[in-house]
């Protein structure tokens, strides 16, 4: 094809724009993020960064005094009986992790390797499962107060109907059952969630692997562990430390069904329930600001290097591979 | 563009704030006056005075209703001051208020936790004093503590007088012809009884642990006594005593008169034990009887302020400010604030919330017409003991009540003894609590 004259002419009429007009509509993106990023400094990074401030300050009330440096962090630490309720809500939060990963993190993937099977209506048994997740925490906390109440509550009335009254128990007064109980719906609640995430993760695993280790006489089991684990464990990794994140920052379900004490005694006392008595629960103290914002310090480091440590680990884990 | 865009928005910035502006503008305003169309146009400019409103802070929605009446009998009195009464869920009012004192927004009038919960507030100072409104020093002394800063100037009107007492539910006692238990002794006795034939003797619940310290100190009131306390106030006897472990031992037995698992319930449980007659007595705050009266209109009731230690002996009745209502320093409307705390320091205020609330008023001279309230009124002048761990161990972080109630429920799961208990809350008490010289 041979280029007329006038084709040649009509390219170079149309001049690029300008490189400071190009900027300028640079510039008029980042504009439109403007009110997203004003609301994120305004509700997310100035709390972190206040707590931060306000951990090093003694409070009277709450008006900030003086400049104490490190020690609302030692008397958390050292001082009774905020080091035993400390040591206490730790202990309730690691339990909380270790118990959701065995329930609900197991559950959801034998359930996700169920559903991506070719089952019959798993559409279906995708959005049952999913539907809890539609409540408000909140909603759901105080509905299994009531279904777990040890006088009136539904579980305890149908194990009675069924025969088995010596298995009706208090769940939430006990607290032997109480944090485990808790454990339970909170795995409820989340299934759904968690089940999605490893669907993903599963069907990205390509359909020939699996042809052709059956064409090596591999074993469903075998497949499992060797092919199916591992492919999926970008998916188990990510969950694994949302389940961490979630289980130290948790606290609307603890509080809606036993109270801002984590009773009976404590016994269901996780660490941002120990927070929010500190800072809010009991403004009377007169010193808590500063140290619940020590401890909310505490808890983002917690967070903070558990988190950096398995995403280390996982990439390396992922170049390795 | 970007120029442009940036104009844009300045310019609607700009006309927000005008109008923002000139919305706020309070006080005096001149206002244009246009008269009918067939009427020459005559303009007039009349001076007219903004209405003003105070916004009010209350951790009781329950009683909206009746604060709605008292507003408009002060509104009326007070032409140009409008009263909002703004209520929030008792279990989130202190972060709500806290927000709102700290950014400096919001009430003009606020409720006060009594004794060491409105100190955080006054040493804060958030509040303006009021000692100088009229009516205030008609209140007794002894109710103005619950508000007094440790300057000695008072910043609260004690709004009402709280007493912790056993109900009983007479048709339960009058149908299986149960002798109604005037001492600790006769309580234990009449309880197996009540037990054998399947009622629950006390409805109590223990799931929010605040209630096992209210029951303690209804129990408790005639294990120790007025002189104890004097004791430990002044710092000749401590937790250890043996009138106080006397009354934490009767909190340990009392375990067999608790419904089943009632460290699982909640109070709401165990009320409605009480109106379905499943349970016998039930132990709270005066407050409940607007509660009884709103759910359980016909329940048959009785009231016992405590059970004396033995036959003939005294029976105190337990007694404390539930809040008061204070004055923010940040309120733009002083004056008008300070006319409606007055309006609520009145006899006439006292008696409207006696009369509606079925409440103990904290101003004097009101006469209930309540029954039950007239009997309370009168055990209360007579034979009154102060709630120990609210008005004298709320102090502490965590308080040294808080630290007691966790621990007694710390005992009925097996946690802790008797001993830990007392020592657990000595030890907190420790910390902060420094004897009256």
């Amino acid at each position: 094809m041979v280029l007329k004259e006038q084709d040649v002419i009509e390219v170079k009429a149309s001049p690029k724009p300008s490189k400071n007009k190009r900027n300028m509509k640079k510039h008029l993106l980042h504009l439109f993020l403007l009110p997203a990023l004003f609301f994120y400094v305004g509700f997310q990074v100035y709390p972190i960064l206040a707590a931060f401030v306000n951990s090093f300050y003694s409070f009277k009330g709450m008006v900030r005094q003086d400049f104490i440096g490190l020690e609302n962090f030692i008397r958390l630490f050292t001082e009774e009986p905020f080091n035993n309720i400390f040591k206490n809500a730790f202990w309730h939060n690691i339990i909380y992790f270790i118990g959701t990963v065995l329930t609900k993190l197991v559950l959801a993937f034998a359930l996700a390797l169920l559903i991506s099977s070719r089952i019959k209506g798993r559409e279906f048994f995708k959005a049952v499962f999913f539907m809890p997740k539609l409540l408000s925490v909140i909603v759901v906390g105080f509905l299994f107060s009531l279904i777990l109440n040890p006088t009136n509550g539904a579980l305890n009335s149908f194990l009675k109907m069924v025969g088995l009254a010596e298995w009706a128990h208090p769940w939430l007064g006990d607290p032997k059952t109480a944090l485990y109980t808790i454990i339970l719906v909170n795995s409820w609640y989340g299934i759904g969630f968690a089940i999605l995430i490893f669907l993903a993760g599963l069907q990205a695993i390509p359909e020939e692997i699996y042809e052709a280790a059956k064409i090596d006489g591999a074993s469903g089991f075998k497949m499992l562990f060797r092919i199916t684990i591992p492919m999926a464990m970008p998916a188990i990794m990510i969950m694994t430390i949302l389940t961490f994140i979630g289980s130290f920052e948790t606290f609307e379900l603890v509080f809606a069904m036993q109270g801002s004490s984590g009773g009976p005694y404590y016994s269901t006392d996780v660490l941002a329930l120990f927070f929010y008595r500190l800072a809010f629960g009991s403004v009377d103290g007169g010193e808590a600001i500063g140290l619940g914002s020590a401890l909310a310090v505490i808890l983002f480091l917690i967070i903070c290097t558990a988190t950096a440590i398995s995403l280390f680990f996982f990439k390396r884990k992922e170049i390795e591979q | 563009m970007l120029l442009a865009v940036f104009l844009l928005v300045s310019i609607f910035f700009l006309a927000a704030c005008t109008g923002k502006g000139d919305k706020a503008e309070e006080g005096t305003k001149t206002e244009e006056k246009t008269t009918t169309k067939t009427e020459p146009k005559v303009e007039e400019k009349v001076e007219v005075k903004d209405p003003v409103e105070l916004v009010m802070y209350s951790w009781r929605p329950e009683d909206r209703e009746a604060y709605e009446k008292f507003i408009k009998v002060f509104e009326d009195q007070n032409p140009g001051i409008t009263v909002t009464f703004k209520p929030y869920k008792s279990t989130e009012y202190g972060t709500i208020l806290t927000n709102a004192l700290t950014a400096g927004q919001g009430p003009d009038i606020i409720q006060l936790r009594p004794y060491e919960g409105a100190l955080s507030i006054i040493d804060a100072e958030f509040i303006v004093p009021l000692d100088d409104i009229q009516g205030i020093n008609e209140i007794s002394d002894e109710y103005l503590t619950a508000a007094r800063g440790t300057d000695g100037k008072v910043y609260g009107v004690p709004l009402s007088l709280n007493a912790g007492v056993i109900f009983y539910n007479k048709d339960v006692f009058d149908e299986h012809g149960f002798a109604l238990p005037t001492t600790w002794d006769e309580l234990l006795e009449v309880g197996e009884e009540m037990k054998a034939k399947g009622i629950v003797p006390i409805a109590q619940a223990g799931k929010a642990a605040y209630l096992l310290s209210l029951t303690h100190s209804v129990i408790g009131a005639t294990a120790y006594d007025q002189a104890y306390i004097d004791d430990l106030l002044s710092g000749k006897a401590d937790l250890a005593d043996d009138r106080f472990i006397e009354s934490v031992k009767r909190m340990e037995q009392l375990e067999g008169l608790f419904p089943k698992d009632f460290i699982a319930l909640d109070d709401k449980d165990t009320q409605a034990m009480f109106y379905t007659g499943q349970a016998a007595m039930y132990i709270n705050g005066s407050y409940r009887l607007e509660t009884f009266e709103n759910t359980a209109p016909d329940l048959n009731i009785g009231i016992l302020p405590s059970f004396a230690k033995e036959k003939g002996g005294e029976t105190p009745l337990v007694t404390w400010v539930d809040g008061s209502y204070a004055v923010v320093k940040a309120s733009k409307h002083q004056e008008e604030a300070k006319k409606f705390m007055e309006f609520m320091a009145s006899k006439e205020f006292g008696q409207m919330f006696s009369d509606e609330l079925s409440r103990i008023s904290a101003i004097p001279g009101v006469e209930p017409k309540h029954e039950l309230v007239k009997e309370m009124t009168a055990l209360g002048e007579q034979n009154p003991i102060p709630y120990l761990m609210l008005v004298y161990l709320g102090g502490g972080s965590p308080t040294t009540k808080t630290t007691f109630e966790n621990a007694l429920q710390g005992m009925y799961i097996k946690e802790l003894t008797v001993d830990g208990v007392i020592d657990e809350s000595q030890k907190s008490m420790d910390k902060w609590f420094e004897p009256v010289k």
